[in-house]
Order: C-alpha cells, then sequence, then structure tokens
C-alpha cells in the first residue's frame, strides 16, 4: 500500500479513538471507566503518531509514543490512587458522590428523591440519651441515600 | 538523502555537546532532582530520618537559587543582550533553550521556593510525617515547571506540563484524611487527564503536518507554509492544532473556558498548596505561553531573520486573536466570580484566574508587537515578567495570610475573620497591602506591574497593529481593575467595621511571633517593590531580551 493512504487509515483510526476517548471522559460518570477514557485518548493519538512518524520517514513521532506511553503509566498510577481511596471513602465509584465542593448558587446533581418520609431525622424514643449526639455532616448524608 | 553519519563521531559529538555546554546550564534542575533523591534517601536510613526534610528541601531549593541567580550574573547586559537574542543557546540537541528569560525565570521558581518551604515549615502543613512526600512533590513540580520555561520542543513542552501536573494532583490530595481534599484531587486529575489529551492531540496534528517538533524549525516550516500559499484544508488543520495545543496551555492557566478546575481545587486542598499553585504553576504556564507562541510566530534569531517574519505574520495574527480573545473572558469572568464567594480561597482562585487574564495580555502585546516593532516586544515580555515578579510576592503572602489565621480562626471563610481589626491591627495591615496591591493602586508593586502591562498595551494600539483587540484589551482591563476593587476591599470592609463573631475560638494574632514574622517578610517586598522598581525591572527587561 502506497504511504498516502496508509497514513489516512491510520489516522482514522487515531482520530476515532480519540474522540471515543472524549466523549467517554465526558459523558460517563464511573471514575474508574473515565480515566479508561483518558487513556483511550492517548492511544488514539499514538497510533495517529507513529503514522505521521512512518509517513515522514523519520523516529521522532515513535520516541514521542513512547514518552506518551511513560506519562500515561504515571497519570494512570496516580489516578488509581485516588479511586481507590475515593471508593474507599465512599463506596462507590460513581463521580456524582463527589460534588460538595461546587459554586454555592449550583444545586447538587440529584438522580432520584427519596420519599419525604425517609429524609426526616431519625428519632430513638426508646434510648435514653448517652453524651452528646455526634455531628453528622449534611451533605454526606444526603449523598449517601440521593445519588 | 541523508549523509551516512559514523556512529563514534555522532556520539562524541553529543558527549561532548552535553558535557560541556547543557549540563552546566542545567545546574538548578540537577540541584532539584538531587534533593528529591536525598529527601527520599533521607528516610529509609535510620540516623538520616532524624532530620527534618523541610531543612534538606530549604537547602537544595538555596542551592538551585544560587545557581540561577549566577546563569542570571553571567548574562550579557542588555544591551548585548538584545542584539543576540537574550544569549540563545539551545541544550540537549534543541529540546531546551538557554536565554535570559529561561534564567530569569528560574529565579523567579527558585526564590519562591525558598520563601514558600519557609511559609510551609511555619504554617504546619505539611507535618513532619508528610514533609518528605510534600517536598519531594513540591521540587518534582518546580522542576517541571522550570522545563516549562525553558521548553524548545513540542516533546518538552508535553512532558513538561505533565511533570508539573502530576505531582500537583497528588500535592492537592496531600490532607488524605479530608474529605475535600480528596475531591480536589480527583477532580483536578480528570481535568488533567483530559485536557493533556486535547493538548496532545493538537500536537501530533502540528508536528505531522509540519513534520518537525523542534519549535524554530517548526517556524520555518510555518513560514514556508505561508509563503507558498497551503491549501485550505491544510491551513484548517494547522488552525486546529494550534488551538488544541492552545486548550492544554489554558488549562495550566486556568484560562477561561478551561477555569473550573481551579475553584473547586483551591478550595479543597489546604491554603499551602494553594500557593503553589496559583504562583508557581501560573508563573511557569505564562512562560510557556510566551515559549510557545513565540518559538512558533517568530524565528529563532529574532528580527535578524529578515523576510521570515513577515511571512509569519498570520501566524503571530492567529496567536494574537486567540490569546486575547481569551484574555479578555478570563479576566471579567474571574473578577465577576469572585464577587459573590463566601471562601477566602474560593475567592483567591477566582482572583488568580482573572490575574492570568492580565498576564494574557501582556502576552497578546508583546505577540502583536513582535513583527513590527520587537524592541517594544521585548518591553512587553519585559513588563508580563516584571508582573510575574511581584505576583510570588502578592499571592503568597495572601495565601500565607489565609493559612495563618485557619490555624488561628480554625476556618477560611470571610464571614469568620470579621472585627479582627479589634485583636489582631497588624494582620489586617499586612492584609490590606496584599489586597490593594493585587487590585493594582499606587504606591504598590501591583500598580507598577499593571502600568507596565497597560503601557505595552497602549503602544501596540499606538501602533495600529491589531488594533481594535489591543483596544478591547485595554477597556476590558480598565474595567476590570474597577469591578475588581469591589471584593477586594469587601475582605477588608468585613475585617475592619463587622463586629466579631461570638464564637470566636482563636485568639490575637500579633505581628511579632514567627508566623507574623512571614507575613511581614513577604508583605513588606510588596510595598518597596511598588516605591523602588528599578531593580528588578532592569531584570525583567533583560528577560525580555531575547524576544527583541
Amino acid at each position: 500500500m502506497s504511504s498516502l493512504p496508509l497514513l489516512q487509515n491510520a489516522l482514522l483510526v487515531g482520530a476515532i479513538l480519540f474522540s471515543l476517548g472524549l466523549v467517554g471522559i465526558l459523558a460517563r460518570r464511573n471514575l474508574i471507566v473515565m480515566f479508561l477514557a483518558a487513556e483511550m485518548m492517548l492511544q488514539g493519538i499514538s497510533v495517529s503518531l507513529v503514522a505521521w512518524s512512518r509517513y515522514h520517514g523519520d523516529w521522532g513521532g515513535q520516541i514521542l509514543v513512547i514518552f506518551v506511553l511513560t506519562v500515561a503509566a504515571c497519570e494512570a498510577a496516580i489516578a488509581l490512587v485516588f479511586v481507590l481511596g475515593a471508593f474507599s471513602r465512599t463506596g462507590r465509584l460513581d463521580a456524582a458522590a463527589w460534588q460538595s465542593l461546587r459554586e454555592a448558587t449550583l444545586g447538587r446533581v440529584i438522580d432520584r428523591e427519596l420519599p419525604a418520609s425517609d429524609t426526616l431525622p431519625q428519632k430513638f424514643p426508646t434510648l435514653t440519651p448517652a453524651g452528646v449526639l455526634p455531628e453528622t455532616d449534611e451533605d454526606e448524608l444526603l449523598q449517601r441515600e440521593h445519588v | 538523502m541523508n549523509d551516512p553519519v559514523n556512529i563514534g563521531t555522532l556520539l562524541s559529538g553529543t558527549l561532548s555537546d552535553t558535557l560541556t555546554v547543557s549540563l552546566p546550564l542545567f545546574r538548578p534542575e540537577l540541584t532539584l532532582s538531587a534533593t528529591i533523591v536525598l529527601l527520599l534517601l533521607c528516610r529509609m536510613l535510620p540516623l538520616l530520618r532524624l532530620l527534618d526534610s523541610a531543612l534538606v528541601a530549604l537547602g537544595g531549593a538555596a542551592f538551585a537559587l544560587w545557581y540561577a541567580w549566577l546563569d542570571m550574573q553571567a548574562l550579557p547586559v542588555f544591551a548585548e543582550a538584545a542584539s543576540t537574542a537574550g544569549g540563545r543557546t539551545e541544550i540537549f540537541s534543541g529540546l531546551l533553550v538557554f536565554d535570559s528569560f529561561t534564567a530569569y525565570l528560574r529565579c523567579i521558581l527558585a526564590g519562591f521556593l525558598v520563601l514558600y518551604i519557609v511559609f510551609t515549615k511555619v504554617s504546619g502543613i505539611p507535618d513532619r510525617e508528610d514533609g518528605a512526600d510534600f517536598y519531594s512533590l513540591v521540587l518534582g513540580a518546580t522542576l517541571g515547571m522550570c522545563l516549562m520555561a525553558s521548553a524548545n520542543h513540542l516533546l518538552m513542552v508535553f512532558m513538561a506540563v505533565e511533570m508539573a501536573s502530576v505531582p500537583s494532583y497528588a500535592l492537592a490530595g496531600i490532607l488524605k484524611g479530608r474529605r475535600a481534599a480528596s475531591e480536589a484531587a480527583i477532580k483536578y486529575a480528570v481535568y488533567g487527564a483530559g485536557a493533556a489529551g486535547i493538548m496532545l492531540y493538537g500536537i501530533s496534528l502540528l508536528a505531522g503536518m509540519l513534520g518537525t517538533c523542534h519549535l524554530p524549525s517548526m517556524a520555518v516550516e510555518l513560514g514556508r507554509f505561508a509563503q507558498a500559499g497551503a491549501p485550505g484544508g491544510s491551513v484548517m488543520v494547522l488552525c486546529l492544532g494550534g488551538l488544541m495545543l492552545a486548550v492544554g496551555l489554558a488549562f495550566k492557566l486556568s484560562a477561561v473556558p478551561f477555569h473550573f478546575w481551579c475553584p473547586d481545587v483551591f478550595e479543597g486542598a489546604a491554603a499551602e498548596v494553594g500557593a503553589f499553585l496559583s504562583v508557581a504553576s501560573k508563573a511557569a504556564a505564562v512562560a510557556l505561553l510566551i515559549r510557545v507562541a513565540y518559538g512558533l510566530g517568530m524565528p529563532a534569531g529574532g528580527a535578524a531573520a529578515g523576510e521570515l517574519v513577515a511571512d509569519l505574520a498570520p501566524v503571530r495574527h492567529f496567536a494574537v486573536a486567540v490569546i486575547a480573545l481569551m484574555a479578555a473572558v478570563t479576566c471579567t469572568l474571574g473578577n465577576l466570580a469572585a464577587y459573590g464567594q463566601t471562601n477566602m480561597k474560593r475567592l483567591l482562585a477566582y482572583s488568580t484566574i482573572a490575574h492570568a487574564g492580565y498576564l494574557m495580555m501582556g502576552v497578546a502585546a508583546a505577540m502583536a508587537l513582535a513583527g513590527p516593532k520587537p524592541a517594544a516586544a521585548a518591553t512587553a515580555v519585559g513588563a508580563v515578567a516584571f508582573y510575574l515578579g511581584t505576583y510570588v510576592f502578592m499571592n503568597l503572602a495572601a495565601f500565607a495570610i489565609v493559612a495563618f489565621l485557619r490555624n488561628r480562626l480554625r476556618s477560611e471563610e470571610i464571614a469568620a475573620y470579621a472585627g479582627l481589626v479589634r485583636t489582631s491591627p497588624g494582620i489586617v495591615v499586612a492584609t490590606a497591602v496584599v489586597l490593594v496591591s493585587l487590585i493594582g493602586l499606587p504606591p504598590l508593586a501591583g500598580f507598577v506591574a499593571k502600568f507596565l502591562v497597560f503601557s505595552s498595551l497602549v503602544q501596540a494600539i499606538s501602533l495600529g497593529v491589531d488594533r481594535q483587540l489591543m483596544l478591547l484589551l485595554l477597556v476590558v482591563g480598565g474595567v476590570n481593575t474597577v469591578i475588581s476593587l469591589f471584593y477586594y476591599l469587601r475582605v477588608l470592609k468585613v475585617m475592619t467595621f463587622d463586629p466579631p463573631p461570638e464564637d470566636r475560638v482563636g485568639e490575637a494574632f500579633p505581628l511579632v511571633s514567627l508566623s507574623g514574622a512571614v507575613v511581614t517578610a513577604l508583605a513588606v517586598p510588596v510595598l518597596v517593590l511598588g516605591i523602588f522598581w528599578s531593580g528588578l525591572y532592569a531584570a525583567a527587561q533583560l528577560a525580555g531580551a531575547f524576544a527583541s
């Protein structure tokens, strides 16, 4: 196959991989899938870099790919640490569990409301109070039940 | 096509170039790397574990500053520097470039690092256990930022951005026990991974179309494209590549519309981390923006390269349009959004976004002036460099005040600062100095910096290059300065006029204390640089000499 159609085909594959990754990182809510999508973007870029490198007949693009892979590994490692920490804290991989930092004027994204009776503060009529009532983080309660 | 190269001569040539030219000009970065290794080694050995990692890091940063200062001293004076494009030397076979701008930025970054380590040592985050991790991350990120300031190759641009970003993600989450810190780290990492991917795709488009990643060679190729009248399709691809590259840079600069991470990360992470991200990261990002814009828009030899300068005019025009529009939007949105904030760290985050806008205005003016009047462009780059120099003190002082007040009051809400003037007048005066300087009022350093940037805009208008855009920037800059007056002064109003809250936990914060001394040491230069600014100005002009 001559070099120009080869380049075009490889660039097409690269562009498709890249756009799939971009859509994934924008649209998915699972933290692991989001990072997988970011990796897919980088793989698409690697494909097109190698294609350009072959088309121009020099090694520059391939060397770039080696560096990209290294950086991608570092990024994935650190991202997985965060995901693991997030999972052990909230017990879920949903990105919507993490929305306590936001503009004061913006509301929280809630998938389905609980019936109003469930959101009332619990009362313990049969127990005698022992010590002070522990402080509860309202945000944390909400998102455990609501998201 | 290629001449046969003897592998022996190739190796010995590379070796001698690396050993005699590159490595001596790379001493600050080498010092930082050695310090990171030392920090991690110290923790492994039983006796050395007793050594405080802040001291090790401080020693390393001081050495790096010393070497950066020596490199700065060794530069030719301004008149000579201007004729030799800032003493430009390509090192490591063209991956990096050493010139007056590199030397100046490294001085700024290393100097910031010294102040920063002292500040974090006093403020108590990180604690002793986390110290080695924290400081090796900080030094590693600074190493990446030094590379950002000297990048001369798109591979290096990408690597440097990642080297600065990846440790920053970890820094944002350094307070492992706090939920908000984890959230900040996750948001920063997701956003950063996406932005890096888009930037890299832009790099692959540009590099593929032009057949090289070396910025000066890319400028030559671009000039050839422009002269030959390239077909519309390839111009589209080049523009797309440039815009995607700009996405990555805008993420680092926290420029609108890629600023969403900034307020959340600043609010969630510790104030100490915010200080690092808002000063060092921003300075390096501005430097990288100048490097990339100049690398693609001007030939390496400066104005001496003759007709290539004229050929590259469309590239420069494109860069000016992108940077100027982004600057205008960034500045306006940053200032407007800061207005309604109740959390001091979030307010400062929007304030840094707005300042990124002012800095980009200076870069846009420099790019507009680069073709018709290189000497004025050098002055404009010098103005941006001066702005960065004063910004170190202003913003580090602002975040230091937030951190120390947090230690006393257990709160970072603006409302918690009410009535501070009755118990701790000294800290209120220091805050006033810093905030008024951030507004840009005389006689403080922020005024001089802003004045220099606006005067380079005026120069571009008077020369009539990209006149409408420059006029727009000047008006937007002026209006924004007025807007910013309100939200900075609101903080001071709360501190002085409002009655103190009933349930205040903290005690008074005297300026005569260790933390007070740090605040004073950061706030006094803001005042002094506003009056005696000629020294820093001369250094900044020397930094800009590479552009003439």
